[in-house]
């Protein structure tokens, strides 16, 4: 199959989000071949690069999302008639009262409102498509206007009403942004028509694309989001009127309402997600849950000859910062030493930035205040019962090390997102206790011990819980290990995403008609067997025939052998 | 790691964003004792067990009885209320129910929770909250929220905003006036001025090399002031010769015409007045002496129609506005200009051509308006054609002298017979400038003129 992955500041950039998820799962499905549509966020993203691209990249095409290339020729009288009603149609569905129909809560105005915004969606396209770029148009007196009258119209949700010149100006600057991929180059049968789907690596702007392809072309829309791009939105606009962020949260609102209500399937990576998606109103039977991959093959020793350690430590590893609540963890260890005194704390991780610096400073200090050196006799140096290391110290090279330099690995966060950490820990056949927070619950499942957060003598009762129990221990470590390898792995994930590219493909094949003459369709014109790779065809391309013979390429390759060229890219 | 844990992570609860101040864990307080526990462990009354996964229950608070919080451990009857008191900020800035839940999931509350509090989920306790903000419908005020003294430089900060990649970030079009920059403005008038009196004191071959350094210099100090005010997307090509041509029209063109119609000419100019091809320095001093005063007319323009957008409630309003600031920019500059030709005039002891000067400042000016405000087209245009119309005067007169062409130099000829050899540059710039001010009327008077500029590789 021709997959076309759609990025937003991500994949083929070397400082992108999800960059590595992409390159992994490129990598993984060698036996399909990828377009890879990006667009960028910044001037100096694009001047860092491109990571190494495999064979199976047939084509990247790239376009900024911060500036627009042209602003476009200036629309002659009935191109501008067209966009004042297509641009007026957004704006009303905007500033039309937003409380009462909720995604969500679908209703028939909603329904119609959706319509609305998908058609005024549409419109632009088209108009952008026929006549030109319309990133001119978009930032026009025009625009304002018809976004004022908008605003001023009865009915108009009550910010929208209070909006003010600098407020529309702002508004109209956002879409302008935000519609950018609408005038890209990339709609016509050599781009995006030629695509059997669309994979979306976001939600927002990077899948706007392939609700056009889909609009013009019938390409079907997978959308992978392991972030909510809307939840995304609501929490960094935060400094701005409430004008503006009213409106712009509607634009976004509708816009993933309409993505969520083209697209064939919807993947998340937990429950978080999920919940998210089918509030802002995705259909249940599209939603699935493909577990985030982690590369397994580093913990493979760790794992299977589990106990070298100090069975008295606890281990902390991560990235340091307030969120991670290391001192509800060092005010457990004071409880822990009253049942244990010989217990130690291990915290392994560096701060990211200035604020995480101070964070660890504080938490120095005050692990300096509550614990004393101790020694082991009258005449023994004493030892300090909390380390705070990083990975990369002698004696831990690697993450590995940092799992295993403890008996029990403990997080003690209070807000988390996918936590990456605990499945490395699980990996490594590490007894956890965690918080509850985030999708902890859903990633150690039943094979570790989950704690409420904020709660230090919880933490403290069941790490303790574990310590005493060194068999325990090592049932719950085999057992998370087990979960890791059959839940978390990038082949796992790898081979989600084929089951859902072959579960699209025949569920929502694109339809191409090719016509005869006389214009009718011609029956069987388009089969897929059609199109066949570049690099399948022939050993006159050195790269492929230097890889692997020509007639084993349709066989899925060996995740083996991607997996150690990832650990190679990265 | 993996890089994808990160992708969903959930702002961190002392992110920027959000009003996390107060709430930051851990508050970074005495760096000993639990002050810090304790502070955070206040304002979280309702910390109650969750659904523990291995049969660990929440421990019991027994003998920290420092640690037991100040407030009651259930919040009243109305947990939700003492809920909404600590995440006031956002439950009175939210302008939906999903704004709030994100905020809530961003301070840790999860679904567990939401529990306690009788939702099922984090999203209908957003709900619940949002309903229940006291919203009063009176529309603010503009001056509640809006200082008028400071409200350009504010709103500007606030609207261009930080990278967030969200919404978008630009550099604001209007740079601060800094004493540096005003007093770089006021550099090619005194360079023209130095280069006038070096031409007074000086004869023969240095008067030459005086006045082409002079000129060079004045015209690197224009450069040098303008780029400060580079128009998006770089200014429009052409325009710096057609603008040459035209003040190499004023100092030398009206002398030219004479003697042209005189049958001439047949010297190079001098440098004086009553040679044999007079040249007019006052309009060229006046013009360079004006070049401050027009920058800080187009800064006080940018920085006053800023503020009016920023005051303004609607675009009608903004327009109105704007429509007086731009005729009263235009007559403080063209007052101004014609005081420094009447100085100038009295400097050099030289009759001074009123109207040609006016006429090329107010063009100038107006070019460097509205090329300032991103629109470039239409000032290279309207410099071209005013360029293209002297010297299509004087190519005529030179073409009149050839056998049978005698009636191409008619009109220049009654032109300048009637009104003087000063008509020809007066109508071409007086033209050029009444287009640009029809032009600047249209287009300068819309808000989106004044909006921040796209950024630009």
């Amino acid at each position: 199959m021709r997959i076309g992955l759609l990025t937003e500041g991500g994949y083929p950039y070397l400082s992108g989000d999800a960059g590595l998820w992409c390159d992994r799962l490129v990598r993984g499905l060698g036996q399909h071949e990828f377009d890879v549509y990006a667009l960028s966020r910044s001037e100096d993203q694009e001047d860092e690069g491109w990571v190494p691209l495999p064979p199976q990249v047939s084509r990247v095409r790239t376009a900024p999302l911060w500036t627009a290339r042209d602003a476009g020729p200036a629309y002659g009288r009935r191109a501008r008639r067209r966009f004042t009603e297509y641009y007026g149609e957004l704006a009303d569905v905007l500033c039309a009262s937003g409380t009462g129909d909720l995604p969500g809560h679908p209703g028939e105005t909603s329904a119609s409102e959706a319509d609305r915004f998908a058609n005024a969606l549409h419109g632009l396209a088209g108009l952008a498509r026929d006549e030109g770029p319309l990133a001119g148009a978009l930032r026009s007196e025009t625009a304002v206007r018809a976004l004022e009258r908008a605003c001023r119209a009865p009915g108009a949700q009550r910010p929208a009403r209070e909006a003010r010149v600098p407020d529309l100006l702002a508004v109209v600057a956002h879409l302008a942004r935000a519609l950018r991929p609408l005038s890209l180059d990339w709609y016509d049968d050599a781009g995006l028509g030629a695509v059997d789907l669309c994979h979306a690596a976001s939600g927002g702007s990077a899948a706007l694309p392939g609700l056009l392809a889909r609009h013009f072309f019938g390409v079907p829309l997978l959308l992978t989001e392991y972030g909510v791009r809307l939840r995304t939105h609501y929490l960094t606009a935060t400094e701005y009127s409430p004008s503006i962020r009213a409106l712009v949260a509607a634009f976004h609102g509708r816009l993933t309402a309409e993505i969520y209500r083209r697209a064939a399937v919807i993947t998340h990576g937990n429950a978080h997600a999920r919940r998210w998606q089918e509030r802002c109103g995705a259909d249940r039977a599209k939603l699935r849950t493909v577990h985030p991959g982690m590369d397994a093959a580093p913990f493979t020793e760790a794992g299977e000859y589990p106990d070298r350690t100090a069975p008295d430590t606890l281990v902390w590893v991560g990235t340091v910062e307030p969120a991670k609540d290391l001192v509800s963890l060092l005010h457990a260890l004071t409880e822990i030493r009253k049942e244990e005194p010989w217990t130690r704390l291990r915290i392994i991780g560096s701060p990211r930035d200035p604020e995480g610096a101070e964070y660890l400073a504080h938490c120095r200090a005050l692990a300096a205040h509550l614990f004393p050196d101790d020694a082991d006799g009258p005449y023994a140096p004493g030892r300090d019962p909390v380390s705070f290391e990083a990975i990369g110290d002698p004696g831990l090279p690697f993450a590995r090390d940092a799992y295993t330099a403890g008996a029990l690995v403990v997080l003690s966060s209070v807000v988390e997102g996918f936590p990456a950490g605990l499945v490395e820990a699980m990996l490594c056949a590490r007894a956890t206790v965690c918080t509850d927070v985030g999708a902890v619950v859903e990633a150690v499942g039943g094979t570790g011990l989950v704690v409420p957060p904020r709660n230090p003598r919880a933490l403290a009762e069941a790490c303790v819980a574990l310590l005493r129990d060194p068999g325990r221990r090592a049932r719950l470590g085999a057992a998370a290990r087990a979960r890791a390898l059959e839940l978390f792995t990038v082949e796992q994930n790898v081979t989600a995403f084929h089951g859902i590219y072959q579960e699209i493909h025949s569920r929502t094949p694109v339809r191409r008609v090719v016509p005869y003459d006389a214009g009718e369709p011609r029956p069987f014109a388009a089969p897929a067997e059609t199109h066949v790779p570049d690099r399948w065809t022939a050993g006159a391309r050195p790269r492929a025939a230097r890889s692997r013979p020509g007639w084993a390429t349709d066989a899925p390759p060996r995740p083996a052998a991607a997996l150690s060229a990832v650990e190679g890219a990265r | 790691m993996s890089g994808l844990g990160e992708l969903d992570r959930p702002g961190t609860p002392g992110h920027p964003g959000t009003p996390g101040g107060p709430e930051t864990p851990g508050g970074l307080g005495t760096p000993g004792g639990s002050g810090a526990w304790d502070e955070r462990s206040r304002r979280w009354p309702d910390r109650a067990p969750g659904p523990a996964s291995d049969s660990v229950r929440a421990g019991s608070r027994e003998g920290h009885p420092e640690r037991r919080p100040g407030t009651t451990r259930r919040a009243g009857p109305d947990p939700v209320k003492a809920l909404m008191q600590r995440h006031r900020a956002l439950c009175e800035r939210a302008v939906d129910p999903l704004e709030i839940a994100a905020g809530l999931e961003a301070h840790g509350v999860t679904d567990r929770t939401a529990a306690h509090f009788r939702h099922r989920d984090v999203f209908s306790l957003a709900e619940e909250m949002y309903a229940r903000v006291p919203r009063d419908d009176e529309p603010p005020s503009p001056e509640s929220d809006l200082l008028p003294g400071d409200a350009s430089g504010h709103d500007t900060d606030r609207l261009t905003g930080a990278g967030d990649g969200s919404l978008p970030a630009a550099p604001t079009a209007t740079p601060p006036a800094r004493p540096g920059w005003i007093a770089l403005t006021l550099l090619p008038g005194a360079l023209c001025a130095a280069t006038v009196a070096g031409l007074r004191l000086t004869h023969g071959q240095p008067r030459l090399i005086t006045a082409a350094a002079g000129a060079l210099a004045a015209a690197l100090a224009l450069r040098v002031v303008l780029r400060r005010w580079r128009p998006a997307g770089g200014p429009h090509p052409h325009t710096a010769t057609w603008t040459s041509w035209l003040v190499g029209y004023a100092l030398l063109g009206d002398g030219l015409l004479g003697v042209v119609l005189r049958g001439g000419p047949d010297a190079l100019p001098t440098g004086g007045a009553d040679g044999p091809w007079p040249v007019s320095a006052t309009p060229a001093l006046a013009l360079a002496l004006a070049c401050a005063p027009a920058l800080w007319c187009a800064h006080l323009f940018a920085v006053r129609a800023r503020r009016t957008l920023a005051t303004s409630r609607g675009l009608n309003d903004f327009t109105a506005s704007v429509r007086t600031l731009l005729y009263g920019t235009f007559a403080l500059f063209l007052c101004v200009t014609a005081a420094l030709a009447a100085l100038s005039g009295a400097l050099l002891d030289q009759p001074v051509p009123a109207p040609q000067t006016l006429t090329l400042g107010a063009l100038l000016f107006l070019a460097r308006l509205t090329a300032g405000h991103g629109l470039t087209h239409t000032p290279a245009l309207v410099l071209t054609g005013a360029a293209t119309a002297e010297a299509t005067a004087l190519a005529g007169l030179f073409a009149g002298r050839l056998p049978g062409c005698g009636v191409l130099a008619v009109p220049v000829e009654a032109l300048v017979t009637t009104w003087g050899p000063g008509s020809v540059p007066t109508a071409a710039c007086g033209a050029g400038a009444l287009t640009l001010l029809l032009h600047a009327t249209r287009r300068l008077t819309r808000a989106s003129a004044h909006a921040d500029p796209e950024p630009h590789r």
